[in-house]
């Protein structure tokens, strides 16, 4: 039992930083109507933003995290103009842009590694780690990291800072439109392809936190982006496209699940069952869990 | 064949289908034979022959994928998986068993069908970019399995599979040098793919995979079977590729896991996406041209001396600029309407 809840636990912080990719994902997918490949990268372009302002300007973790975040949101814009738009002008997205997000995932990922090296690096240590006790069961303790209390607290700070976004200003509530009918919206006087920048530039911020995020806890490398990129995908249809709270949900249920399967079952399989659950939610509830589209974007 | 001649003039500098064959063969067989007649000379280098057997797995990869991304206009990110598959399916059998290599063929042609039933299925219910998800995660968890299952090798896989023996020759020994054998095995794999693929695009199965590329809800109402050909298309594509899976494992005589890795299923729809989709000639070229370039670009990297591979970027930058510029491939007939 104590082990059950331990395992529940060290998967929080994962979870949080999977919630993280997936609304990058979600919000771009809503809106756009691609699916974004090059999100793992900007990741990962954010991971090592990080790792370089951290230890060579060695900033203090919040300056540094607000950093990250800018950039990841100038690179996503940048990948925005260079290979969306012009597809975008044509009418020719959907399949074509994907394949365009595969070969622009390539690029950034291998000019990555040409320049960073694909030797893994680390951050030095930003806030002192030690184990907090959280409750005890029959005297055995069940303890959280401070480190992983900090990114659950980040996590959520970011995403209650979101929610804020999306239901109060005019442009969030033009997001929210924006993700159910497009077409209608421009009608309506707004500039869809300043939103559409204004959403990447949120996509990228976000995937670029939970790259910071990681980094403080592992060590990072330029072709983590790939696997990571994958999983926030599988967490966002697992919670429902188009859904902020459900990509929280399903994040944090994937990182749970992620930790019990590597307690349980074998640390082997770890990684695949996030693969199977996107599988097994597309084929039987396509609309996720807390969804509320998905009709014919397809 | 009568009907292959006359219809078909736009095989390879005019030729028609029956010439390109004749002529191919040819070329074929004198390079596997020319220095039987010199001995001790080599007028074609191994590396080169190896080279070329690689680019003819590659067409087959291709050809295989385009029934599903060409003809049906479906993409698929997970045609790693069946490669994958068909060289397991050898390897396997052929380290636990005494059975000949040519019956572990039909084998894993007939595990790469059934493992393309579930796929198929999940094409019926999402489309699109979904579907390209799910193929990738299908390959992916494949991927896990070869790698957590100690009787499948592992992470290192199975190593040491011996080579394969027609009437009593062994396949390495057949022409001048240890390729031989393979390449003209393989060209005459690719030679009958291509036919068939020419075969079933101007025939009844042809024209309703058509209708379904075009527009999937007219031909239901047209009275097309849409789950029967998808789940036909799916299986085609699976068993042509397993085939391919089978030759590389006693080829490179080992198996492992990087079989059914993403970065394989991406080069077999870059193969397809850059030879142009339903264009037989156009899957034969890409293939060729996705195997020659990595190889000029690593002997570049060595010669210049870089830390890096500068294919791996290229390789992005053809992707986005052939989308960009040239959606309809470099061999392909123009797209009359961009579907999905």
């Amino acid at each position: 039992m104590v082990v059950f809840l331990q395992q529940i636990i060290n998967g929080l912080a994962q979870g949080g930083i999977y919630s993280l990719i997936a609304i990058g994902w979600t919000t771009v997918f809503g809106i756009v109507g691609v699916i974004n490949w090059t999100h793992g990268e900007v990741y990962m372009l954010g991971a090592y933003t990080g790792y370089f302002i951290t230890t060579y300007l060695n900033m203090p973790m919040i300056p540094a995290l607000l950093i990250s975040m800018a950039v990841g949101a100038v690179i996503a814009m940048l990948v925005d103009q260079v290979s969306y738009k012009p597809l975008r002008k044509k009418g020719v997205l959907a399949a074509t842009g994907f394949i365009t997000a595969l070969g622009m995932s390539q690029i950034l990922r291998y000019t990555a590694s040409a320049a960073f090296t694909v030797n893994p690096r680390a951050y030095p240590e930003l806030t002192k780690q030690h184990l907090i006790t959280l409750f005890e069961v029959n005297g055995t303790p069940v303890t959280i990291s401070s480190l992983h209390l900090w990114i659950l607290f980040g996590t959520v700070a970011i995403m209650v800072c979101l929610e804020l976004f999306m239901r109060k200003t005019l442009t969030g509530k033009a997001m929210l439109a924006a993700s159910q009918d497009m077409q209608t919206l421009g009608l309506m006087g707004v500039n869809a392809e300043k939103l559409i920048k204004i959403t990447f530039g949120i996509s990228g911020a976000l995937g670029a936190a939970a790259g910071f995020f990681i980094g403080t806890i592992y060590a990072i490398n330029p072709v983590m982006g790939a696997l990571a990129g994958l999983k926030g995908w599988s967490c966002a249809i697992l919670g429902g496209i188009g859904s902020i709270t459900g990509s929280l949900i399903g994040g944090v249920l994937l990182g749970i699940v992620e930790n019990l399967t590597a307690g349980y079952i074998s640390t082997g399989y770890k990684d695949a069952i996030g693969f199977a659950v996107m599988i097994l939610v597309l084929l039987i509830k396509p609309s996720g869990l807390m969804g509320y589209k998905f009709e014919e974007k397809v | 064949m009568k009907k292959l001649r006359k219809k078909s003039g736009d095989w390879f500098f005019g030729m028609s289908g029956l010439q390109t064959f004749l002529v191919s063969a040819a070329v074929i067989l004198l390079i596997c034979f020319i220095d039987k007649f010199h001995a001790g000379k080599s007028w074609i280098p191994t590396y080169g022959q190896h080279i070329l057997v690689n680019c003819l797995l590659s067409a087959v990869l291709a050809l295989g994928l385009n029934f599903v991304s060409g003809y049906l206009g479906q993409t698929s990110l997970g045609h790693a998986a069946f490669y994958g598959l068909g060289a397991y399916t050898t390897a396997i059998v052929l380290k636990y068993t005494e059975i000949s290599f040519w019956i572990t063929i039909p084998l894993g042609m007939l595990i790469a069908a059934l493992a393309s039933i579930p796929l198929a299925m999940a094409s019926l219910r999402v489309r699109g970019q979904f579907l390209i998800v799910i193929t990738y995660a299908f390959c992916e968890i494949l991927r896990y399995v070869a790698i957590n299952t100690q009787a499948f090798g592992g992470t290192g896989g199975i190593p040491g599979l011996t080579a394969p023996e027609l009437f009593g020759v062994k396949l390495t020994k057949i022409a001048a040098s240890n390729k031989g054998g393979y390449m003209i095995l393989l060209f005459l794999i690719v030679s009958a793919v291509a036919y068939f693929s020419w075969r079933i695009e101007h025939s009844r199965v042809g024209y309703a995979f058509a209708a379904i590329r075009e527009d999937e809800i007219a031909a239901v109402a047209m009275g097309i079977n849409v789950r029967y050909y998808k789940v036909l298309a799916m299986m085609i594509s699976a068993v042509i590729c397993s085939v391919a899976g089978s030759i590389q494992a006693v080829f490179a005589s080992m198996v492992s896991p990087e079989l059914f890795s993403s970065t394989k299923s991406i080069q077999i729809l870059t193969m397809v996406v850059i030879g142009g989709r339903m264009s037989i000639k156009g899957m034969i070229l890409g293939g060729a041209l996705l195997t020659i370039l990595p190889e000029i670009f690593h002997s570049v990297k060595d010669l210049v001396g870089l830390s890096f591979d500068p294919w791996m970027i290229l390789y992005g930058f053809l992707l986005v600029s052939m989308m960009r510029f040239c959606p309809q491939g470099i061999w392909g007939k123009k797209a009359e309407k961009e579907d999905e």
